[in-house]
């Protein structure tokens, strides 16, 4: 019996502080009272620059905390569980990469229904959502960009194939098409040789990209990677063949693809701003809780298959030439962002 | 036929909650009520405990949470547990609530039909899948376990198939409305549903003669046979309740989510099917369910795996924690069962 009296004595001081808080006697937070969490949609290399961000953007503007949790595994249902128990704990933003585009929208709502503001990080929610705004890679023009550097890379001539992501990601259908409008620009001089998708995974991406390159070997003059995995193992490949005439454009910035870049049997990489969105997310995030600022509805979003409330974060190609440099254009492209997203896309009183 | 009333006998000493027409049907009974109150306790100790060390646990979004995931963990232990009872098991819960899914997302936003018409489409076809399941088992004579291994990865792919996985989410705001309903401010009303399947399942397996006649075929199928119980129908009817359930736990997730989504379901559910009715005391050889048992069960894992989080215990422990914390719930459950038993025979 005195195991229930406690436990009911918990929950009704629970309720109690719960209630107290509803009618403002607690205190509504501050801006930098705001708790902040980073939430991706499950471990991942890609994300990793989040937690410098988090600690760099609590320090730089004075937010009471942005911490980066990860979930445990790639999974909506753990995703969710994590966002709901750290509301629960009076977090007060969240910027998320959703777990997944549609299924993140209902705790999105909650979120909202609770007046805790939530943006989607690196990914987009699929419209219609209630996600504050969409702060990531413009993939189309990442990809359609790599493209163009690939086929430069290889004189403007020859075969490509198209490492993709999964084919029910809708981000590969744009990158499919992007590679496709850059390679029909040259009128016949390159071709498509083949797509190859569903490489978003190491095994996957294994065995794939080795087949095709001990079957066509020959044939291919280029090869494009639109997914972080298969730019890794491709990389990884065309090093133990110690293959310097395909050319091969990569994504994101991996030790090994810098490396191999370095050494010459990568021609480049796409570079994305994991960095910048956990950054300037963090940024955006504390001027939306703190009930200052709202949304601007009719600022210039640029509008994509998933959302109407895109921010492109930005991209830029990284190869032999700015391979030591890369950083400081990123961190440049960060703060142009950062200094006028304000003015921008936000209506602060 | 002697080795009936024999193997009636000593399941009975292993019956939680519900049991089949006994000789002693009020030990048994109590013998399986104290089991439920030994793993209630452990519950309302790790509360205690979690609300003392986190007050965010018992916070009216946190309560909203763990009882909006229980309520379709209930419902997903359910499935499991009516096979159980039978001997039998399906791998295929998570494929066939993927497919009613599917299916109710489809009626619900492309075919545009009324919104119980959906969901009686999405129910309708979990049943049809649960009963090939069970017509399958019974005419091949193949184990359960192989047969529901096959429907699953059958039954998954064709989902795949026919949706091509895009995913159906501009549903009727009904839908979404119902999942995130509070009421009284942190109670979700899906809590209700699993509470009132429980209810039917206890009145089917303790007061019906269907619900005998499975738990009849579950502890000894040649005896029941021999005692005239059509054990094939029984395990027909077990696995189509079972689609049945798991399509109803499917379309609890359509609600909580606002939409129908090919990720849901398949695989992710096995853990947690098997979870709450064992936990329950629901016996995987067959022949005894434990439906209060498996709330139970599922509230013990979802207390743990919230607590935990609200604890701000690393996320890559959590699983750890988890695999640890239940090994020692089952193991002082066990050894309170034990004792009650060693207790009970030297009342003799």
């Amino acid at each position: 019996m005195k195991l229930f009296s406690h436990a009911i004595r918990g929950l009704a001081a629970s309720s109690i502080l719960a209630g107290l808080a509803s009618f403002g006697v607690v205190g509504l937070a501050q801006a930098s009272d705001n708790k902040i969490a980073l939430i991706p949609g499950g471990p991942h290399p890609y994300f990793a620059p989040w937690e410098q961000a988090a600690a760099d953007a609590q320090k730089d503007f004075g937010i009471a905390a942005v911490d980066f949790k990860v979930p445990q595994e790639w999974k909506l249902n753990l995703q969710t569980e994590l966002v709901e128990s750290l509301a629960a704990q009076g977090y007060t933003a969240f910027g998320i990469f959703p777990g997944d585009a549609v299924g993140i929208n209902s705790t999105m709502t909650e979120l909202k229904d609770s007046s805790i503001p939530s943006a989607a990080l690196a990914g987009c929610a699929q419209d219609p959502t209630d996600a504050a705004f969409c702060l990531g890679t413009d993939v189309y023009n990442s990809a359609y960009l790599g493209t163009k550097e690939l086929i430069k890379a290889m004189g403007g001539k020859g075969a490509i194939v198209h490492l993709a992501g999964l084919l029910v990601d809708p981000n590969t259908t744009l990158r499919v098409k992007a590679v496709e409008t850059a390679v029909g620009e040259t009128n016949g001089e390159v071709t498509l040789l083949q797509t190859v998708a569903d490489t978003d995974a190491q095994e996957a991406a294994d065995q794939k990209i080795n087949a095709l390159l001990a079957a066509q070997k020959d044939e291919i003059g280029g090869m494009i990677a639109t997914g972080y995995i298969p730019s890794v193992v491709a990389s990884k490949s065309l090093r133990t063949l110690g293959d310097k005439r395909i050319k091969f454009i990569g994504i994101d910035d991996d030790p090994i693809v810098l490396e191999a870049i370095k050494d010459g049997f990568v021609a480049g990489t796409m570079a994305q701003n994991p960095y910048g969105q956990g950054y300037i997310g963090a940024y955006v995030l504390d001027l939306l809780a703190g009930g200052g600022c709202t949304i601007k509805e009719d600022a210039t979003w640029i509008e994509t298959p998933q959302t109407k409330r895109f921010i492109d974060s930005g991209t830029l190609v990284i190869n032999a030439d700015n391979l030591t440099t890369y950083k400081d254009d990123l961190k440049k492209v960060t703060t142009d962002i950062q200094s006028s997203f304000k003015d921008k896309y936000l209506t602060c009183q | 036929m002697a080795d009936a009333p024999a193997n009636l006998s000593y399941r009975q000493s292993h019956m939680t909650d519900e049991t089949i027409s006994t000789e002693r049907p009020r030990r048994g009974f109590f013998a399986g009520a104290s089991a439920q109150i030994g793993l209630f306790a452990i519950v309302a100790l790790l509360w205690v405990i979690f609300s003392t060390l986190a007050p965010g646990f018992t916070s009216p979004i946190n309560l909203f949470g763990i009882g909006r995931s229980l309520a379709v963990d209930i419902v997903i232990g359910f499935s499991q547990m009516v096979v159980l009872a039978t001997g039998g098991m399906n791998l295929a819960v998570g494929s066939i609530g993927v497919c009613a899914v599917m299916l109710t997302g489809f009626l619900l936003q492309d075919a545009g039909v009324p919104i119980p018409v959906a969901l009686a489409g999405g129910l309708l076809l979990g049943g049809a899948l649960g009963w090939l399941n069970g017509f399958a088992i019974v005419k091949t004579g193949v184990n359960a376990f192989i047969i529901t291994l096959a429907s699953a990865s059958l039954f998954l792919g064709a989902m795949l198939i026919l949706s091509k996985a895009v995913p159906y989410n501009t549903l009727p705001p009904e839908i979404g409305q119902f999942g995130r309903m509070r009421l009284w401010g942190y109670v979700s009303p899906l809590i209700f549903i699993a509470i009132a399947i429980g209810a039917a399942l206890y009145v089917l397996y303790r007061h019906t003669l269907l619900g005998r006649q499975i738990l009849a075929a579950g502890a000894n199928p040649r005896a029941a046979e021999m005692s005239g119980v059509p054990v094939g129908r029984v395990i027909i009817i077990s696995h189509t309740l079972s689609g049945l359930l798991a399509a109803t736990a499917g379309i609890m997730l359509v609600a909580r989510l606002g939409a129908a989504m090919p990720s849901v379901g398949g695989e992710d559910w096995l853990l947690p099917s098997f979870l709450g009715p064992v936990l329950g005391g629901t016996l995987l050889a067959g022949g005894s369910v434990a439906v209060i048992g498996t709330m139970i069960g599922a509230a013990l894992v979802t207390t743990i795996r919230s607590g935990l989080l609200v604890l701000q215990v690393g996320n890559f422990w959590l699983q750890l924690f988890l695999g640890l914390i239940l090994l020692a719930a089952v193991m002082a459950d066990r050894y309170r069962g034990v004792f009650l038993e060693r207790r009970s025979l030297g009342r003799r």
